[in-house]
């Protein structure tokens, strides 16, 4: 218990600390540093509307932290968030324009492909480490800026909506979508999926044999290989499974709130995921009131972009000194215990 | 012809990222800051050289500024004792958010910035002085690493800490000097990047810190196989810019070429390589 304290105090000082960044910035960059402050730190409480566009944006940092705990459990990284998300989206949008005939299950199973195919192609860059050992680390990074690319493609040439002045694919048809909740705002019923799919995630890990099994392969492969534990399906399913909750984010972005596979909307999402994960230490109940914390800071700035002279861009310096922090053993934090021991 | 010096330019800066991560590979720790280095000598080196109007100058400025904040990075990793992977992570983060806040405020733009005071590089067929750099550069590093004490120690601080510590040496001072390397030779990359395009544009490293990562394993970190490994990468590079013309092959797939070769390379490589020792 007492590392679970000082692991929780160490990510509070943290979270100061970052806050105190963001303050300071905002007094270097803005000329109006109170309004820009208050803003950036009030701003997405002032209304329902960015209270629900806040929580809307947590949906995906929950399912992309709740995806690099599972990796971070089974000792492997996955780099490719990025392009994952948008594949999920990708072919959540794309399945959910053909399925338009079966009403809600076209949509549950839209939901399914876009996680597996995001599955998939984590669960590759896993395999081959398991088969050949090669880092999962740099295979899945290089995979998901190839995928960006092509995804790019494909919704400016073959899937693009001419009906839109956006590049986007079509919409998908209304009687698909993920109901409202706070309406006109982003937020829907997909934030409930994703705080069950933390409570899911949670038993599995602590609850079950399979669980188990991942995670003493994660802790010290050495000693799995000697308990005659599977080891080899537990090189690959932990980037398999973080995958798939990736994409997943993707997908519920798109029935949730964009309604069809909007160009670049998953730019940054997968960093910000990392950096709910290193917040929660990758405990997976954690997650949620890490991705709430990182909503905020990414809402505010967004608020603070639009009402006065900040750019976006303090809310990646803020992430990049979370990530700094997070992981010094001067907050409180021991690398062996610790989610993130990796070698 | 073009295509093969096309590819010699590309090679230089590529070359000299990886050598860059060469040497912290070597120590043992492995630094995979490289395109955030990249990105700010990049940034630091072409604001200084329009600044002073000396290319030596705004290059020297650059590797100061980037060694300064390896400098920072290996004392998080190495001091604080951070997980290097994700301090590198955050360190990539980092360099983009800072080189967009800091043109932003100066140049008042988040884009594309012309320098009107740029000094010319002399170039010779698109050849330019990094050519030469990246190859003497090799050659020093070779020798550094093979013939003397201090590239003895790294090595062996990479195998087994434990043997540098009962020489009486400290492995910290072999893991910070060899991030700090890492950071001069990155800024030069980047400065070559930049010095080609003449101007500063945002995310013009495009994955190169990456792929020369990818390089320093390929060339099964040796200089001279590191050497041959940015060639082939490069002219892979170069060739799928001109396929572009013959084929009318979509940008955006021309774009993704690097990264899929890249992956293709080391998922071929691990597939083949002997000792099976475990890709970092």
């Amino acid at each position: 218990m007492n590392s679970g304290y000082s692991r929780a105090k160490g990510a509070f000082i943290v979270i100061l600390i970052a806050m105190a960044i963001i303050a300071a910035l905002c007094f270097v960059l803005s000329e109006t540093p109170v309004k820009a402050l208050s803003l950036f730190f009030i701003g997405p409480f002032s209304s329902l509307y960015s209270l629900g566009n806040m929580l809307a944006s947590s949906t995906v940092l929950i399912l992309g932290g709740l995806g690099v705990s599972i990796a971070m459990k089974g000792s492997s990284f996955n780099l490719g968030g990025e392009g994952q998300i948008y594949l999920g989206g990708f072919v959540a949008a794309v399945s959910g324009v053909a399925l338009q005939d079966l009403g809600m299950l076209g949509t549950l199973i839209a939901i399914a492909a876009g996680s597996l195919a995001s599955g998939a192609i984590a669960g590759f860059s896993g395999w081959c480490r398991m088969k050949w050992k090669t880092s999962e680390m740099i295979s899945s990074f290089l995979l998901s800026s190839a995928l960006v690319m092509v995804i790019n493609y494909l919704i400016t040439g073959p899937f693009l909506d001419p009906g839109s002045n956006l590049l986007t694919t079509q919409k998908v048809p209304q009687a698909m979508r993920l109901s409202k909740i706070l309406p006109p705002s982003g937020l829907s019923t997909a934030i409930l999926i994703a705080i069950a799919s933390a409570a899911v995630i949670q038993a599995y890990l602590y609850r079950t044999k399979g669980g188990y099994s991942l995670r003493i392969t994660g802790m010290s492969y050495r000693y799995a290989v000697y308990s005659g534990l599977n080891t080899r399906v537990y090189t690959w399913l932990p980037m398999f499974l973080s995958g798939t909750l990736y994409g997943m984010g993707g997908a519920l972005s798109v029935f949730g709130t964009y309604y069809a596979c909007v160009r670049d909307f998953q730019s940054g999402l997968g960093w910000n995921g990392f950096a709910v994960a290193l917040i929660a230490g990758s405990n997976p109940v954690l997650v949620i009131p890490a991705a709430l914390f990182f909503a905020w800071i990414q809402s505010g700035a967004r608020i603070a972009m639009q009402g006065s002279d900040l750019t976006s861009q303090v809310a990646s310096i803020a992430q990049a000194v979370i990530f700094f922090l997070i992981t010094c053993e001067a907050f409180g934090r021991t690398r062996k215990k610790g989610g993130v021991s990796c070698k | 012809m073009q295509v093969i010096l096309s590819a010699l330019s590309t090679m230089a800066p590529l070359l000299l990222a990886a050598l860059g991560g060469l040497f912290s590979a070597l120590s043992g720790t492995l630094n995979i800051a490289l395109e955030g280095m990249l990105t700010i000598g990049a940034f630091s080196s072409i604001a200084f050289a329009s600044a002073t109007g000396s290319l030596a100058l705004g290059i020297l400025i650059g590797m100061i500024i980037t060694t300064a904040l390896s400098a920072l990075l290996g004392l998080f990793t190495i001091r604080f004792k951070a997980n290097p992977f994700i301090a590198g992570l955050a360190a990539n983060l980092l360099a983009g958010g800072v080189c967009t806040v800091t043109s932003g405020k100066i140049y008042a733009t988040e884009g594309v910035v012309n320098f009107a005071s740029l000094p010319k590089l002399a170039s010779w067929h698109g050849l330019d002085l990094f050519l030469p750099i990246a190859l003497a550069g090799t050659l020093i590093c070779a020798f550094v690493i093979r013939r003397t004490s201090y590239g003895l120690h790294l090595r062996a601080c990479g195998r087994n800490q434990e043997a540098i510590s009962s020489l009486g040496l400290r492995a910290d001072f072999y893991n910070l000097t060899s991030f700090l390397i890492s950071g001069a030779f990155c800024s030069v990359a980047g400065a070559a990047i930049m010095f080609r395009l003449g101007a500063y544009v945002p995310n013009a490293s495009s994955g190169k810190g990456w792929i020369a990562l990818v390089i320093v394993y390929l060339g099964n970190m040796r200089p001279l196989g590191l050497l041959a490994a940015a060639l082939v990468f490069a002219l892979a590079d170069s060739f799928s810019n001109f396929a572009q013309g013959f084929w009318n092959v979509p940008a955006d797939f021309i774009l993704a070429i690097p990264y899929v070769f890249t992956l293709a390379a080391m998922i071929i490589f691990s597939i083949f390589s002997r000792k099976r020792k475990s890709f970092m």
